[in-house]
């Protein structure tokens, strides 16, 4: 049980798309242990995705926001929020939805309170005006780890608990979503954009873009999408996958030569009321907007596996191919790998 | 509200195919074809909900009012008949001159035909047209038919639930969302008598109970929504179960999210999610609503207890002088962070909460639906309201015959 403080800034900066394309972004950076007086510098500084949020059960989470305001759009006076998306039984106040409860203006900051009761991949986002502070990228991933999880023994290393059948060796969550130049352009130059147009032209893991994805190396052009997507295991190893839906369409996620099997959707365990296992296997994950998946795969053989999305238009960028949503997992021969340190990359 | 079928066993309902005009929020008026009952003048959308009793021979008349030839059918209901002079015939698909005219047995203009069936199986199912359904189900021509499990008496809620003893399905509050989208285009074409291509079709509202947010909000029968008599606030105490229905009356798929809590998903498409003993009945965040189908679901909100005095919430609460509150020219947050209480409210602000409640949102997470023609607020959302314990009476969140909602008759 720990006490638990981070502090994120709402803020705005740019993208890019492997076709050199620079999109516009509202979105969070991460201001946790950040002195006050460098809070200023980190202005126009957002990430696509917002930082992992790693919680516990049993903890207790104080995530303060503070709204720095867009350097990009000094006209623009929005507030802004945080609402962790599928969060049971939180009031209304730390919701974050501003018709419900507060938002935070320009230049204010507010302490969300959290106590995580139930472990599962949820995902965070800003609710105000949420069409377009969503697309613009203020979203980010939150895993709620169950109460006995200990990473050092392999019986508590699991995505549920102790004794559900959720062990697994390596972890890695992919947020997918989609990205609407135009929306992008419109908000940039203060247009107003018609949300009934939305039209996505690049699809993305982690704020990335096929071959971005895989694209392990810090690197200038990409200093604002911090998140890779390269998924690396070795033979034999159980591979927590836990996929993020805050995109605005349905998405068809497959992996060639690999068989999934779901054990978690939306926070919760695949159980039944009376404890029946309702996990099950496919081919291909078909999940709608604001869904979350728990997935584990166990690769036998070293190989290179493809993931992509089946819906193929959205394996382009702008039109060309390939791109878009796809990236590789990387199996090589058991023993290659050192033990991950933590979740994702 | 709805139309209750008498307690004998053979309700007879008596629908009519009617156009008229709906309202969204943004000021548009909107043609619509719907169906009425007995007690309106115009088309309202969705049509008059059905609830019958499990083993209820239904039959139900409908008269046509409209210029082109209409039907109804009813999916997930198995043996549906046709009365006529001969006897009953079962309906099926009509061609003419080698087209394909109605899905199912239809009545000209200024005619009526009359279905019958079985209610066999308890559940949530969805009526329409069957005729010229790419245009006539857009339209509006859609409503619910509610069937309830054997055993289940209105005035006696320990027999209340959807699917009957044993099954866990029990419910203290219900609430129907009906959830559809509007191509204006469409509706204006069919208005002038214009021709309309299916394929150009292009949502620009999103609809629950036929009203698009904020007016979703509104009570059933609100006065200034004459012809979308159903309201989606859905509210409840804390630690009661809800069940909230969710029925796919569009073209498109809608991932239905609650703010508060999962939904237990228990039936699907009025079948019950259990083989055997075996239970597999699921608990979801978001829910992907596909054209057509039906869930039913429990939803529940316990909350973290922050009680005023035994359990004072562990965060400082700014000075609200230095927080945006209100937006968009309303709150329906109580200004406390305690159920149940009330505080100050920034000058200038309407505060829509009455007693300290809390309001969780539900609404699509395809956010472009929760706009009104690309606005932001609008579309498919609305709110789950969970009110202090003993502050809701018994009226609110039941479907059933002399319920307020439907005690009002429209005046002619
Ligand atoms: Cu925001
Ligand atoms: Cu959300």
């Amino acid at each position: 049980m720990t006490f638990v403080q981070v502090r994120y800034g709402a803020t705005d900066s740019f993208i890019t798309m492997p076709d050199g394309s620079v999109h516009y972004i509202f979105g969070f950076v991460d201001l946790t242990g950040v002195p006050e007086n460098e809070i200023f510098a980190r202005r126009g500084k957002a990430t696509l995705l917002a930082p992992l949020l790693e919680v516990r059960v049993g903890d207790r989470v104080e995530l303060t926001l503070t709204n720095l305001g867009m350097p990009q759009r000094p006209d623009l006076d929005d507030s802004h929020t945080i609402h962790w998306h599928g969060f049971p039984n939180q009031i209304s106040l730390w919701d974050g939805v501003p018709e419900t409860s507060i938002a935070v203006p320009v230049g204010r900051d507010f302490i969300y309170y959290y106590e995580p009761k139930d472990p599962g991949t949820y995902m965070y986002h800003c609710h105000f005006e949420p069409v377009e502070h969503i697309q613009m990228g203020m979203v980010g991933p939150l895993i709620a780890r169950p109460a006995d999880y200990n990473p050092a023994n392999p019986l508590f290393k699991t995505a549920y608990g102790a004794g559900t059948g959720t062990e697994f060796d390596r972890e890695y969550f992919l947020l997918i979503s989609e990205l609407d130049p135009v929306a992008h352009e419109q908000v940039h130059r203060v247009q107003e954009f018609d949300w009934s147009e939305y039209r996505p032209a690049y699809w993305l893991i982690n704020g990335r873009a096929y071959p971005d994805t895989l694209h392990t190396a810090p690197d200038g052009d990409l200093s604002q999408q911090p998140y890779h997507s390269l998924i690396q295991a070795n033979a034999g190893e159980k591979v927590l996958l836990r996929f993020i839906n805050l995109g605005f369409e349905e998405h068809a996620i497959t992996i060639l030569g690999l068989p999934l099997r779901i054990i978690g959707r939306d926070a919760q365990l695949l159980r039944g009321l009376h404890g029946e296992d309702l996990s099950h296997w496919r081919d291909v994950l078909y999940f709608g907007a604001g869904q979350t998946v728990d997935v584990i795969i166990e690769p036998q053989q070293p190989a290179l596996y493809p993931l992509f999305n089946r819906g193929y238009h959205k394996n382009t960028n702008a039109g060309a191919t390939p791109g878009g949503m796809m990236t590789h997992i990387t199996v090589y021969p058991a023993g290659t790998l050192p033990p991950q340190p933590g979740p994702g990359f | 509200m709805p139309t209750q079928a008498t307690a004998n066993g053979s309700p007879t309902i008596h629908l009519r195919a009617v156009d008229g005009y709906i309202i969204t929020p943004d000021g548009a008026s909107i043609y619509i074809w719907g169906y009425r009952d007995e007690t309106g003048r115009a088309a309202q959308l969705p049509g008059p909900t059905i609830i019958v009793n499990q083993g209820d021979t239904v039959t139900i008349k409908l008269t046509n009012e409209l210029r082109e030839n209409v039907s109804l059918m009813f999916p997930g209901q198995n043996g549906v008949f046709r009365l006529t002079n001969r006897g009953a015939v079962p309906v099926g698909p009509i061609y003419e001159n080698g087209r394909l005219v109605s899905l199912t047995d239809y009545v000209p203009p200024r005619g009526t035909v009359i279905y019958q069936f079985v209610a066999s199986q308890p559940g949530t199912y969805i009526y329409h047209s069957g005729t010229e359904i790419n245009k006539q189900v857009p339209m509006g021509l859609y409503g619910v038919i509610i069937v309830r499990p054997a055993g289940f008496d209105p005035l006696d809620p320990a027999t209340w639930s959807a699917y009957g003893p044993e099954t866990d399905t029990e419910f203290d509050r219900e609430y129907l969302l009906v959830v559809a989208e509007i191509d204006p285009v469409l509706h204006e074409a069919v208005r002038l008598g214009k021709p309309y291509r299916p394929s150009t079709y292009r949502p620009r509202y999103w609809t629950i109970n036929g009203r698009c947010a904020p007016d979703t909000m509104l009570p059933d029968r609100a006065t200034y929504l004459p012809h979308q008599p159903y309201g989606s606030m859905i509210m409840a105490e804390p630690g009661e179960r809800v069940l909230i229905r969710y029925i796919g009356a569009g073209c498109d798929a809608h991932p239905l999210h609650p703010h508060g809590n999962h939904t237990r998903v228990v039936a699907l498409d009025g079948r019950l999610l259990r083989n055997g003993t075996q239970d597999l009945s699921h608990k979801h965040f978001t829910v992907l609503v596909g054209p057509g189908q039906t869930y039913d679901q429990i939803f529940q909100w316990d909350g973290l207890g922050y009680d005023p005095v035994t359990n004072p919430i562990p965060t400082p609460i700014p000075n609200l002088r230095n927080q945006a509150i209100g937006d968009v020219g309303w709150t329906m947050w109580s200004g406390s962070p305690y159920l149940g209480q009330k505080g100050d409210i920034p000058i200038g602000v309407t505060s829509l909460n009455v007693t300290g409640e809390y309001y969780f949102m539900l609404h699509s997470h395809s956010e472009p639906q929760i706009t009104n023609w690309g606005e932001f607020p609008g579309g498919m959302m609305t709110m789950i309201g969970i009110f202090p314990v003993g502050t809701l009476g018994p009226e609110v969140g039941r479907l059933q015959r002399n319920s307020r909602a439907n005690s009002t008759r429209e005046r002619r």
